[in-house]
């Protein structure tokens, strides 16, 4: 699992690679933590190279969609394969986080 | 296939790999996924909470009925007897502010399987799953 985070013109861009499963959990809730701090966020997230999340990873990214929405900011995430963009799907998470 | 894993502490990778590598497994790409996130949620269950500071053994095992295709997954603890069947759902009806970050393990495992039940048998946690296995 890898995760690349770039500023670029006020928006935070950032790639994930790999698989989020129980070996790497923490440490993608880590790498993501500082996502969480600053004001007016704009997050755009590549999925193109996400190949898998455990549940895990799914409170992971509850827990940024709840600090975004609650600094009235931003979040999208983008490219997801299929078989993962289920695992959003079923658990209801594409209601709640944008996923073009 | 059937393996017994004696401690389980920080073990979940291991068991979630010897029961991937069953021969009794699909290789289809997409079933593989439903099946190894399943897994992952209950094992990962087992192994944080059934035993106190995780001292204990988990006995997994995989079967595939050739006649039907169907494959049974089955897991066995003797840690504290816990239903996962009968702990509430998230409602994913909620907006994201109201979400609960919790239950979403077991949700996935109903969703993701064809079958999933628990029993409690001479002192053991068995929570067995299903799912048809198209070749």
């Amino acid at each position: 699992m890898e995760v690349i985070i770039n500023k670029q013109d006020g928006k935070t861009l950032v790639a994930l690679k790999g698989r989020i499963d129980t070996t790497n959990a923490d440490q993608f809730q880590q790498e993501l933590t500082p996502l969480m701090e600053g004001e007016n966020p704009d997050i755009d997230i590549d999925c193109a190279e996400m190949t898998y999340t455990s549940s895990q990873g799914l409170r992971t990214f509850l827990l940024l969609q709840k600090s975004v929405s609650t600094k009235g900011g931003k979040m999208v995430l983008r490219n997801m394969n299929p078989m993962v963009k289920e695992v959003f799907d079923i658990t209801g998470f594409s209601n709640i986080i944008t996923i073009l | 296939m059937k393996k017994r894993f004696n401690p389980i502490k920080d073990k979940s990778s291991e068991i979630i790999s010897c029961l991937m590598a069953s021969p009794d497994m699909p290789d289809d790409e997409a079933l593989r996924f439903k099946l190894q996130l399943s897994i992952e949620e209950v094992v990962e269950n087992v192994v944080r909470y059934a035993y106190d500071g995780g001292i204990g053994w988990l006995e997994v095992s995989t079967n595939l009925d050739h006649d039907t295709l169907v494959l049974t997954v089955e897991l066995r603890d003797a840690g504290v007897p816990f239903n996962p069947l009968e702990q509430p759902e998230p409602d994913i009806t909620l907006n994201a502010e109201n979400r609960d970050v919790g239950g979403l393990g077991i949700l996935i495992c109903k969703k993701m399987m064809d079958s999933l039940n628990y029993r409690y048998e001479n002192g053991n946690n068995v929570l067995t799953m299903t799912k048809m296995i198209w070749k």
